[in-house]
């Protein structure tokens, strides 16, 4: 009894606070311009029962986990010699593998796939930009949006202005000036303790964004729109779309081999250490400041040409590319997949992605397919259909979890997990 | 100097004042533990809506007493903003004390996603406007300093931050509380060992802030006479601004900072636009840490190892 004390404490805490918001709704008079509230049990009970397949949900994955640690699965698998050998030999020739499997996508898969996955490619790529940051050097970018946009916008201006201004033209254009945009922001803070990146990239973001709203020149809040010249064209009896997933692999393989290569080398041990401790980096000779640019720049070109590829696709940009809530989203990403591991941040930017938007065509699946129809409820198909207007609220609280027990993220090292709790 | 001038600046001076208030929490919690609270612009939020739904209850029960409703909501809002406020510290950073310092910032990025969207699907999706009734004879009546013209609100802002700011500062200098708290800002495992109950500081710490940004919503809410889920993103974003403006983990400094920022904002407002008082806002965080990284009035701080 004693044990479940704090926790039934917390509980009744919790439910006392939250009362008014969950269980009261608010009665405006306008007449009078006063308020008065009503007791609405309806209310509470909606954000509930809107939850529920949540609340299942994470009940079957913590039955799992108990589970699993009660007969020590994980620690079986990962010590039994055939996983070993097997993970061995396909680190080899993975990418001999999936290369074309990804290639042949367009191929077969609809075009409504073909977009879907597209989208998908361009937030690994943000990911994978992103991890260099936050996972590999230790850094928080809270503004990575910004940069995104900024690669659209020069895009979507450089077609306006000159007559000229292809997308791949754009893309070599975007990835040195990103960087140079990184350096310029990173030089300033990048000489004090990693907090102040967080807030100046922010800033950043809000302000890009508050200037090409209130600019004429940049389109305001309706944005630009690509001329089609600029995009992505049909070649050699392709169409559009599935130029632009080809390209957005092809661009996203050179990322990921051209990160790994840097994080294998001695630029990229050089950021683990001032990961692992700064104070001792630089008094081995790490040059701390100089490999912090050198990172944040790489991952602000890395979203820049993101960025591009974006506006070549949907041919046209709009401030809400640098929203907050964009930046948070491929955190995230980067967060769920694991921090400084790229295939976990590749991992969370699929998974983040796709799951919503599996679970917007939920609801329209359940009702065509007879079956499912007939053996799904119909409280649970609303819940279903409500679902993805929560989906900021769980990634909120995905978040927090995530940091409390399991801060390595998805596909992370233990040695990751010793070092997020007790440095 | 024109009497319309003065009022702007005035103006700007209230909102620095809010700002300032916020501040504080920001600048506390960096000051005790190191570690910047992301989610206090939620806190600022939460104590915005709660007033409100506190002056609904009350007005139920006995009518619409403009007085004692408004300063009982003010007393709930504060209630309610150091319940969150301590909530927060308890789930999602007493246990990431120690982690690396990501860790306990992603946490508040998750709290402070989850708070404001929690609002959002909860109370309103849209804005929802602050009772009227109740704020109409702070907003309307004036006072006369000359040509200038001061409304009583703007009065009741500064005031109140004045004298929070004094108490502030005799807690802090003077009390035995504020003795622990400087002590435990220094050396957590030093001061556990002469007796100060650490974790029991900690809380207060953001207790003590969260009432105080409870205080600084409910002005924010009647000064704009708007409610809105985000509000305390943007607000909050501002005031952390002001806190590295003066020096964050500096009390002084983060008032200094505020009144800055909300000096910029309404000269801005008035050259420009206000469309445009975040990037300027922004463009001098960006100048001022070029110039002066440690911020206004902070002191150059060592790395703890």
């Amino acid at each position: 009894m004693s044990r479940w004390r704090p926790y039934l404490l917390g509980i009744l805490g919790l439910a006392a606070i939250t009362f008014p918001f969950l269980w009261l709704v608010l009665q405006p008079d306008f007449q009078n311009n006063t308020v008065t509230v009503a007791w609405s049990p309806g209310h509470g009970l909606q954000f509930f029962d809107d939850l529920l397949p949540v609340f299942v949900v994470s009940f079957l994955v913590w039955v799992g986990i108990r589970a699993g640690r009660y007969w020590g699965w994980s620690d079986r698998l990962a010590k039994s010699h055939s996983w070993q050998s097997t993970t061995k030999t396909l680190g080899g020739v993975w990418a001999w593998i999936v290369m074309p499997l990804v290639l042949c996508g367009p191929f077969v898969l609809s075009a409504s796939s073909t977009g879907l996955l597209t989208n998908v490619g361009i937030y690994m790529l943000l990911a994978l930009g992103l991890n260099i940051t936050v996972g590999m050097t230790g850094l928080l970018v809270l503004g990575y949006a910004g940069f995104f946009a900024f690669g659209a916008y020069l895009f979507a201006l450089g077609q306006q202005n000159f007559p000229f201004f292809p997308w791949w033209l754009a893309a070599l254009l975007a990835f040195p000036l990103g960087g140079l945009v990184g350096y310029l922001l990173g030089l300033p803070c990048l000489r004090l303790r990693g907090d102040y990146l967080a807030i100046v990239t922010l800033g950043f973001a809000e302000a890009f964004r508050e200037t090409i709203r209130n600019l004429d020149a940049a389109g305001g809040d309706q944005g630009i729109i690509i001329k089609s010249y600029a995009m992505f064209r049909g070649i050699a009896g392709l169409h559009g779309g599935q130029v632009c997933y080809v390209f957005t692999a092809l661009i996203l393989f050179i990322a990921v081999f051209l990160v790994q290569r840097v994080y294998h080398s001695p630029v990229g041990r050089a950021w683990i250490a001032i990961r692992e401790n700064e104070i001792a980096a630089a008094s081995v000779g790490v040059p701390v400041v100089q490999m912090k640019l050198l990172a944040f720049s790489l991952s602000a070109a890395i979203a820049a040409v993101a960025g591009v590829l974006s506006g070549a696709k949907d041919g046209f940009v709009s401030p809400a590319m640098c929203e907050f809530q964009q930046s948070i989203m491929v955190l995230a990403m980067v967060i769920l997949g694991g921090l400084g591991n790229s295939y976990g941040a590749l991992l969370g930017a699929g998974l983040l992605y796709l799951v919503p938007e599996y679970l917007k065509l939920l609801p329209t699946t359940i009702r065509d397919n007879a079956l499912l129809n007939a053996v799904v409820p119909v409280s649970l198909r609303n819940s279903l259909e409500h679902l993805s207007d929560y989906r900021l609220l769980l990634f909120g609280a995905v978040m927090v979890l995530m940091m409390l027990y399991r801060p390595q993220g998805l596909i992370g090292s233990s040695r990751r997990k010793t070092e997020m709790l007790n440095t | 100097m024109s009497s319309t001038l003065t009022e702007i600046l005035i103006g700007g001076i209230s909102r620095g004042a809010m700002y300032a208030l916020v501040a504080l929490g920001y600048t506390m919690v960096y000051g005790v533990l190191g570690m910047i609270n992301f989610a206090h612009g939620e806190i600022f939020m939460i104590g915005m809506f709660s007033c409100v739904y506190a002056i609904g209850i009350f007005s139920v029960a006995w009518g619409n007493q403009v007085l004692l409703n408004l300063t009982l909501g003010i007393a709930v809002a504060m209630i309610f903003s150091a319940a969150y406020g301590y909530a927060n510290e308890r789930i999602a950073y007493r246990r990431l004390r120690k982690a690396h310092v990501l860790a306990p910032l992603t946490s508040a990025i998750g709290i402070s996603t989850f708070l404001q969207y929690f609002i959002f699907l909860t109370v309103s999706r849209d804005s929802v406007n602050f009772p009227r009734f109740y704020s109409d004879f702070l907003t309307n009546n004036h006072i006369h300093l000359g040509p200038v013209q001061v409304t009583y609100l703007q009065l009741m802002i500064l005031g109140l931050t004045l004298v929070i700011m004094a108490g502030l500062f005799y807690l802090i200098h003077f009390t035995r509380i504020g003795i622990a708290l400087r002590a435990t800002a220094q050396d957590q495992l030093m001061a556990s060992l002469v007796g100060i109950p650490v974790n029991r500081i900690i809380a207060f710490t953001f207790i003590l802030g969260s009432a105080l940004a409870a205080i600084a919503g409910v002005m924010f809410s009647m000064y704009n006479n708007v409610l809105v889920f985000d509000a305390g993103y943007r607000v909050g974003l501002k005031a952390f601004t002001a806190a590295i403006l003066g020096g964050i983990g500096n009390v002084p400094g983060a008032v200094l900072g505020a009144m800055i920022i909300g000096l910029t904002e309404a000269l801005t407002t008035l050259q420009f636009g206000s469309e445009w008082n975040d990037v300027t806002t922004f463009g001098m965080l960006m100048l001022v840490l070029l110039v002066r990284p440690r911020g206004i009035l902070g002191e150059r701080v060592a790395d703890k190892v």
